[in-house]
């Protein structure tokens, strides 16, 4: 099953994948003052934003245990909701194809481009064409491809990979974004005012849409019982994208199905409020087949293209499935203690985040992404705002056995050894008193040296881990038990 | 509900004329086409729209108004809906209280880009076509042997964005402005 995870990354050689590098990219980010301000600020306020919302449920807690029983549901019966979904969405008039990775979905989309005379296409906010690097299988076919949400349309420019999964550039500052816009999209003159930049990408986006003649988007949701797709936006590119052009392709994974209308609705409520706070996002649009012949826009063809791109893979694992279950809202990231500080980059591929730590390494194998899923303080904060009934912690804690099992050699390494050794004489030396009381003191005593603060910070080995990366408390200068025995002797000399 | 309705719409910046009548509607329209100096408007066709008498109104106001059948074809249609139309009027299938949500059902009377191209968004909502929760709009839409409508949107305010250092501000590649028109209160 590795290997067969290692030759998918290899599948796509286009998309860069920098899972690997997570610890080196999250010490460089946690350098970066800017967006250490700004996420010090949004995670203040969103999760405030998120709750508020949910509070419009009669019962919030209920709501999401709803939600997450339907996520539940939908992977229990997946299989059977997506051939479901196939012959309905067919009879509508689509054309479903389904792949099995993102190799295979790059040629089918660039093939359908290429035989339309297809040059450039408009493409609404998708995080699996971000997974298999559809815009750069395009681009190499000679097909522009132009993201039209504005965020994306930022971090495609900037050639960055998304900062986060709902905002992906809301933390590149302001003087970047009219610098870049000067250069690549016909802006004039340059302004710090983000609804000027707005417009711009407004101006600049509105000819694209005109005159595309292919959108391509993502799904939020596929109705198994209506064969109907189902967009969530706030922009109103992904409805341009899915009227203005001739062929609409939508992309999705196999999890994205969901039973009936019913269901599908209430997902839409959570979704918006973990999202964004939003009651309902501003764009909900809903697409049973391609435009019928008397509509004057709309497509005239509708193409759903379904990548498995690993999944029925790690489907076959009653563990990991819990993994489909996610719905890509966003709330995890917001409220994660590690991604609030580093942000979305280390991360190194599409999902970054809580999300991605969980599903990142079921798609591209534990060996190069082990520090991902370790990244975490086990403080339940995603679990608890998941609408998807996900146990990250949980997650983690079996990716790291299972890594631990998978070793090449069995036993501890080097490193593992000397800690062991350090908790044997740490045994040793509490089971006897006055030894241990004379090590603490002296102990304390050399901490308490200014001299050594600094240096202690630079301890190499096995140690490293925790004395690099943060700062020894000070110690009191009496112990408790020293206080109280002060404290006695005062009482007994009175 | 009424309350509800237009208290969730107002939230989103959008503005809620209430008039009684069809004609007192189509006065509302030139007013506002006054008011907010808009001189093309593409129309839809749906049976809402069909109640007002839409070519008083060009006659009264001096506007222009289109609807798709004036177009010779689809370039046609679509270069006026993005480049010269300045609001698109269409009629409202469902209105959904519990979000201040507009329901439109596309069809030949209900073209997409009229709601979503020019900059102003003018919707006409019956008063009988609110309804509490979008499961009772659902299960009307989707609940029938016939083929289903090729898409429904879920419009609830101008469109929108916040990817800019979390700045929200309205009319990113949609409407900037959204005002309805509640008929029959």
């Amino acid at each position: 099953m590795q290997r067969f995870y290692a030759a998918r990354a290899e599948g796509y050689p286009l998309v860069k994948i920098n899972t690997h590098r997570f610890k080196e990219i999250a010490k460089e980010e946690l350098k970066n003052t800017y967006s250490r301000g700004f996420l010090d600020i949004f995670s203040q306020f969103f999760p405030i934003l998120r709750k508020n919302a949910m509070e419009s449920f009669s019962d919030p807690q209920e709501a999401l245990e709803k939600s997450a029983a339907i996520r539940r549901d939908v992977v229990a019966r997946l299989p059977q909701l997506l051939d479901a979904f196939e012959n309905n969405a067919a009879n509508n008039g689509a054309k479903v194809i389904r792949v099995k990775d993102g190799r295979e979905a790059n040629t089918v989309i660039v093939n359908l481009a290429k035989k339309r005379g297809i040059q450039y296409v408009t493409k609404g906010k998708s995080m699996v064409t971000e997974e298999i690097g559809l815009n750069q299988a395009l681009q190499a076919n000679g097909i522009d491809a132009f993201e039209s949400d504005l965020g994306e349309f930022i971090t495609q420019l900037l050639d960055r990979p998304p900062f986060h999964i709902v905002g992906p550039a809301m933390n590149v500052p302001v003087e970047e974004i009219s610098d870049i816009f000067i250069q690549r999209a016909e802006m004039k003159t340059p302004t710090l005012d983000p609804v000027e930049l707005g417009h711009a990408a407004r101006v600049y986006l509105r000819n694209k849409f005109h005159h595309a003649g292919m959108g391509i988007t993502g799904v939020n949701m596929a109705v198994a019982d209506t064969g109907t797709i189902i967009n969530v936006e706030n922009e109103g590119n992904i409805r341009m994208s899915k009227s203005s052009p001739k062929t609409q392709v939508s992309v999705m994974t196999l999890e994205k199905v969901v039973p009936d209308m019913q269901d599908a609705l209430h997902l839409l409520r959570v979704l918006c409020r973990s999202c964004t706070g939003q009651k309902l996002a501003a764009y909900v649009s809903m697409d049973s087949g391609p435009k019928k012949t008397n509509e004057i826009d709309g497509p005239e063809e509708l193409f759903i293209i379904i990548v498995d791109n690993g999944r029925s893979e790690l489907y076959k694992d009653i563990q990991s499935r819990q993994a489909l279950q996610c719905i890509r809202c966003g709330a995890c990231l917001n409220t994660c203690p590690v991604y609030t500080k580093i942000g979305g980059y280390p991360y190194g591929w599409a999902y970054s985040g809580p999300m991605g730590q969980v599903l990142t390494p079921l798609l591209l194998g534990f060996e190069a992404t082990e520090d991902l899923f370790r990244a975490c303080t086990r403080c339940g904060a995603c679990r608890d705002v998941c609408p998807a009934g996900i146990d990250h912690p949980k997650m983690f804690q079996a990716f790291e056995t299972r890594r631990q099992e998978r070793k090449k050699i069995p036993g501890l390494n080097r490193e593992e050894m000397i800690i062991e050794m350090g908790f044997v004489i740490w045994g040793w030396l509490v089971t006897r008193p006055r030894l241990w009381e004379l090590t603490a003191r002296l102990t304390r005593k050399a901490l308490s040296l200014p001299a050594l603060s600094e240096p202690l910070k630079r301890i190499d080995g096995p140690v490293k881990h925790w004395t690099h990366s943060r700062t020894l408390p000070h110690p009191a200068s009496q112990t408790f038990r020293e206080h109280w025995k002060a404290l006695k002797k005062a009482e007994y000399d009175r | 509900m009424i309350d509800d309705f237009i208290k969730e719409i107002t939230d989103q910046t959008g503005e809620v004329y209430r008039v009684k009548k069809c004609d007192e509607a189509a006065e509302t329209l030139v007013n506002i086409a006054q008011e907010k100096q808009i001189i093309k408007l593409i129309a839809s066709t749906d049976s809402v729209i069909r109640r007002i008498d839409l070519a008083g109104v060009a006659a009264k106001s001096g506007i222009e108004i289109r609807t798709a059948g004036d177009f010779k074809d689809r370039d046609a249609f679509k270069a006026y809906a993005f480049e010269h139309a300045d609001a698109g009027i269409t009629g409202v299938d469902y209105g959904v209280a519990e979000s201040g949500t507009l329901c439109l059902v596309h069809d030949e009377n209900q073209p997409r880009l009229v709601s979503l191209a020019p900059l102003y968004h003018i919707a006409l909502l019956p008063m009988k076509h609110l309804v509490p929760t979008y499961e009772q709009a659902a299960a009307q839409i989707f609940s029938t042997n016939a083929a289903l409508p090729s898409q429904v949107s879920f419009i609830t305010g101008p469109s929108m964005t916040a990817d800019i250092q979390a700045t929200s501000f309205k009319g990113m590649h949609g409407p900037k402005h959204l005002i309805v028109i509640l008929l029959g209160c």
